[in-house]
């Protein structure tokens, strides 16, 4: 499965990439995030409760930053379990571009479903994980526009 | 919880789960194993009964939303030993073969027809029975036993 | 003979009245004291490693009793799952047949294996636990496509290339040589879509064991019961064959998913002895589809020498045959004894090889399936019959003609081991082309076209062996059974009758078909015969039902048995009359003798064998109650000719089936009504593979299609009417004349659905399914 996009956000890149740096602000920003807590460096660890279609399950997971070039690119490796729901992993490269409008991020994720998700939930995951994406992306930008 | 239920004409107090479907209640609470469960999404149709007169899935309606209600099952369409039409146009036109989808094929027929405004064509019923699925018999049969027992009823 | 209830009467059904009333009594529906539930913890990955299973946080669940995992079971002395027939390779090796423990111990290799299971008081404990089992996977690449599988990473240890086997039959020289001298060659890369079973009642299983008489009972939706009990005795080592009772009640379709000895009813009634208490449990959709053995799943290529005029050459078939992760109970068989052997067709083709590469993948294990070979060789040979006649600028239908194996040739033995015994293909083909208005087919697609419709014809002229089989032929070829069948007639003491049979209905209406046969034999009234069936513990061990074998093999059982009771009959009556038996006679129920003016009725005959006043009991037993075991000389070859006609809206792709005209030979009919429906029910399936349904993988080995959201399944308004008639050449070699009817709707009519819709699209293929969307693309791509 593979995705890609790319959102303006009215803010520099500088801004941008300290923002998504902060636990508290990636949890307010994520739909679902139940728990965010950096546990090293550049590692997340979070607790998700998704609902996709007929699925509904929390997933707990980790967040890892790697190859961080700040303030332009770094690239994420996810993974999350689902209990009998499933399980998910993934590898998402995020670029960070200064535009007259603030930054453009772009991103390319690459994943994997399994599990109960990927057997009764494969057809309504990709247009699940784009309203992810987007509600994601309304609520960071939010943050700047006051 | 407690539900009350009036099954096939007589009244039930049941205490159950708060997540109990009807299907179990009537499976396995109250041991009318005539209505099926085929599926866990709700089109395989063989868990059809018919609630406060109209046709359910029982594995779609919580044992709670039906409280109060009148429930219907294939066990409860004879009157007697007179077996209801559509029961009577099954058999006679060949629409089962297997018979597990058969009590909801029926049960759902008999609500199409009895909703159905002016008398069906095949194509309606054909149209009507969407929500049941049949592996057995190509349908084939069960259209005409429909038709069948339209002018019977 | 009773007209109303006698052979070749459209008898209502017996089994009818308790289905009809809620009053069947199917797995599911059976309870017993004391039973506790469980739940399969399965793989969530299609090829992984189990480093560790954690079941501690499982067993700590309110109401869970025990938690088991393969090792248990192994420990245990509980064998593999075997795979029944061994097939030899081209180069003259057995197949490889990679271990296949019923729960899994050191890896998984399909999405849905189980790994572990949950007994508990009740199923939603059960479930609790085991969502709480937890097990450490190392995940490993997977192998999903059938094309590409031989050259992917290695599955199994003992499989290289991921091949169980690569098989042949024909005559390979011949068939080169064939083309060689041969005008035109077409040539068709076709696939077989991999279809799920889908009986609408999911499998169950309901164990326990009895201590005090150490015997172990399980009911299951098994087709076979005898078969189950066997293979759990003898090569799963669940308990001592005598021990072990299995009763199939009930059965909600089989379509061949429900022969197969499973993991699950292996677990369960093996599990039941060491709780202590009964084990139910039941299938939810998804398991069914992640778990039931699957079906087809074939690439293949075929090509067809002909000569100019049309007259066909020879035959080569390679095809590529995907079983799945593991070799399924029957599973070896399918490509190649059901398939390689039916090239032929309904043709006098001389020279014929067919290659077989069986390959495993990470996906479900595919088996026998509604037809189980013979669709996917009725595919092969159809579509490339249709499309060399295309290419010829010949009418299909004449090309058949000229290369039909003519009614004088029988019997006809094929270049692909088979001997067909008797038929007359032209006989149904003409009487198919009457029913479908076939000649005023130019008008019907002048309107279409005027409507901006696509209209399109296709045929296909099926030929099945089916009522398997000759035990001794297929136990040279591989077989690790037997397949007769067993009867057993038991007359009561009023006369009434109550058959045993090893055959066992799962929708095929048994109680009804075998009852018209008996009564219709012994001139008794159709109620007083009761037929039994799908109990180890009441009934001879028997083959089960499968492979449209029933009336063929079964039946001819229990005509034999019949044999034996009017000869017994026939030597009480004959010291009642005072005379020697050749001298009685037996006909509408009564025995007579020329020397007597007072015959004496079955009843009367029947109450003389159990209250023994007038015969000698030294020369003479008393009691009526005789068995027969029936292994069949032959195949039975029904042959039909289908016919479709469709219209594609090519807007939207979609396609309409307008006709279906199906004309069957199935030799004599007992139950004409019974074997309609059967052929309705096989042409459902037929066209819900050409048009609809499709098992699909992705790539990392996921079941995309693994409920009813996503798997298309064929709903009334998807499907036509069915004409339906039939032509008789009854078999030669069964007493009854009979000739297998379950599978033939399921085998013939893809290919005609598939013909007609590339006639319409003017195009050599499309794959199946036909979906609105692929033959959008298809339109699109040629425009």
């Amino acid at each position: 499965m593979e995705e890609q996009g790319e959102f303006v956000i009215p803010a520099s890149p500088q801004d941008v990439w300290d923002a998504l740096q902060k636990p508290d602000i990636l949890k307010e920003c994520i739909d679902g995030c139940e728990e965010m807590t950096v546990t090293e460096e550049g590692i997340f660890a979070c607790v998700v409760a998704i609902k996709v279609g007929p699925v509904k399950a929390r997933f707990t997971g980790t967040v890892k930053m790697v190859e961080p070039k700040p303030p332009h690119s770094y690239v994420l490796e996810v993974s999350a379990r689902g209990g009998g729901a499933g399980f998910g992993s993934g590898r998402a490269e995020v670029n960070l571009q200064e535009v007259p409008e603030g930054t453009t991020l772009s991103y390319v994720v690459k994943g994997t479903i399994g599990g109960k998700l990927a057997q009764i939930g494969t057809r309504l995951f990709q247009s699940f994980s784009r309203k992810m994406t987007r509600t994601f992306f309304d609520r960071f930008s939010q943050r700047w526009v006051r | 919880m407690k539900v009350d239920l009036t099954v096939n004409g007589s009244q039930h107090t049941v205490d159950v789960a708060d997540n109990a479907l009807l299907s179990d209640v009537l499976r396995e609470t109250l041991g009318l194993t005539g209505t099926h469960v085929g599926c866990d999404t709700s089109q395989c149709g063989a868990c059809t009964v018919h609630l406060d007169g109209r046709s359910v899935k029982a594995c779609t309606v919580l044992a709670g939303q039906a409280d109060g209600g009148d429930v219907t099952t294939i066990e409860g369409i004879a009157n007697g030993d007179d077996l209801h039409p559509m029961q009577v146009a099954f058999r006679a036109n060949h629409a089962l073969q297997c018979g597990f989808c058969t009590p909801g094929m029926i049960m759902s027929a008999i609500d199409l027809v009895q909703t159905a405004d002016s008398p069906l064509s095949a194509e309606e019923v054909r149209e009507g029975l969407e929500g049941n699925f049949c592996r057995c018999t190509g349908y084939h049969n069960i259209v005409k036993a429909v038709l069948d027992a339209q002018a019977n009823m | 003979m009773n007209a109303e209830t006698g052979i070749g009467a459209s008898v209502l059904r017996k089994e009818d009245a308790r289905f009809i009333t809620g009053k069947g009594q199917y797995t599911d529906d059976i309870s017993v004291f004391g039973q506790t539930h469980c739940v399969f913890v399965r793989s969530p990955h299609a090829r992984a490693k189990i480093n560790s299973i954690n079941t501690d946080a499982a067993m700590a669940v309110d109401g869970v009793i025990r938690v088991f995992t393969g090792g248990e079971l192994v420990e245990d002395g509980i064998g593999d799952l075997p795979c029944g027939w061994v097939v030899t390779s081209k180069d003259g090796t057995p197949m490889v047949a990679p271990p296949h423990p019923p729960i899994a111990t050191s890896v998984v290799n399909y999405v849905g294996e189980p790994y572990a299971f949950v007994v508990a008081e009740t199923l939603q404990a059960a479930r609790d636990g085991a969502e709480a089992v937890e097990a450490d996977f190392e995940i490993l690449e997977a192998v999903v496509d059938t094309a590409t599988a031989s050259s992917s990473t290695q599955i199994h240890e003992n499989a290289p290339s991921n091949q169980a086997y690569d098989w042949e039959l024909g005559d390979k020289e011949a068939t080169d040589a064939a083309f060689a001298a041969a005008d035109h060659v077409t040539t068709l890369d076709i696939t077989n879509n991999r279809l799920i079973p889908n009986a609408i009642e999911p499998r169950a299983a309901l164990g326990s064991y009895d201590a005090a008489s150490s015997t172990y009972t399980l009911y299951t939706t098994s087709q076979n019961p005898h078969v189950e009990r066997v293979v759990l005795a003898l090569f799963v080592n669940v308990a001592p064959e005598a021990n072990l009772r299995v009763i199939s009640p009930d059965v909600g379709g089989g379509f061949g998913s429900k022969i197969f000895v499973y993991a699950e009813e292996t677990a369960v009634i093996w599990a039941s002895a060491k709780v202590g208490r009964p084990i139910k449990w039941r299938a939810d959709r998804t398991e069914s589809f992640l778990a039931d053995a699957h079906g087809r799943d074939h690439v293949t290529k075929a090509e067809l020498a002909l000569s100019s005029e049309g007259e066909m050459l020879g035959l080569r078939v390679k095809t590529i045959a995907n079983m799945g992760a593991y070799l399924s109970t029957f599973s070896s068989s399918v490509p190649t004894y059901l398939y390689g052997t039916l090239m032929a067709g309904q043709y006098k083709t001389p020279a014929i090889y067919v290659e077989t590469q069986a390959v495993f993948t990470n996906t479900a294990p595919v088996d026998a399936y509604r037809g189980a070979g013979r669709p996917e060789a009725t595919y092969v040979v159809e579509r490339i019959v249709e499309t060399a006649a295309r290419e010829l600028n010949m009418d299909p239908v004449e090309l058949r003609r000229k290369n039909f194996i003519p009614p004088d040739a029988f019997p006809y033995q094929t270049p692909v081991a088979l001997e067909y015994d008797t038929g007359n293909y032209a006989a149904s083909m003409g009487k198919a082309l009457e029913i479908a208005d076939h000649d005023s087919y130019a008008a019907r697609k002048a309107a279409s076209e005027g409507n901006g419709k696509l209209r399109g014809r296709g045929y296909s002229c099926y030929i099945e062996a089916c009522g398997i089989a000759p035990s001794q032929l297929v136990i040279s070829l591989g077989a690790g059974v037997g397949l007769f069948e067993s009867a057993e007639v038991r007359v009561d003491v009023s006369g009434s009758v109550t058959v045993m049979t090893g055959s066992h209905s799962h929708g095929q209406g048994h109680e009804t078909t075998f009852a018209q046969l008996v009564s219709d034999r012994l001139g008794i009234p159709f109620d007083s015969v009761n037929v039994i069936h799908g109990d180890t513990g009441r009934s001879d061990y028997g083959l089960g039902t499968y492979g449209s074998r029933s009336i063929a093999v079964g039946g001819s059982a229990i005509d034999r048995a019949l044999d034996k009771i009017i000869a017994k009959g026939k030597k009480i009556a004959a010291h009642m009359f005072e005379t020697t038996d050749d001298q009685v006679e037996f006909a509408e129920g009564q025995f007579s003798y020329a020397g007597s003016n007072e015959p004496k009725p079955f009843a009367e005959i029947a109450g003389a064998a159990y209250i023994p006043a007038v015969y000698p009991l030294d020369e003479l037993e008393p009691g009526l109650s005789e068995k027969a075991f029936y292994d069949p000389q032959n195949f039975t070859y029904p042959a039909g000719s289908y016919v479709c006609e469709v219209e594609i809206d090519p807007s939207t792709g979609v396609t309409e089936i307008q006709k279906f005209v199906a004309v069957d030979d199935f030799g004599n009919v007992i139950n004409p009504m019974i074997v309609e429906g059967q052929v309705h029910g096989g042409l459902a399936q037929g066209i819900g593979q050409a048009l609809l349904e499709h098992g699909i993988y992705d790539a990392d080995g996921n079941l995309s299609t693994g409920s009813y959201m996503d798997y298309a399944m064929p709903r009334a308004a998807d499907l036509p009417d069915f004409e339906v008639d039939m032509t008789s050449t009854p078999c030669t070699h069964n007493p009854l004349g009979v000739k297998g009817c379950g599978e033939a709707g399921a085998i013939g009519s893809p290919a005609a659905v598939m013909n007609a819709i590339t006639d319409a699209l003017g195009v050599k293929d499309v794959p199946m399914p036909a979906t609105p969307h692929t033959v959008w693309e298809t339109i699109q791509q040629g425009a």
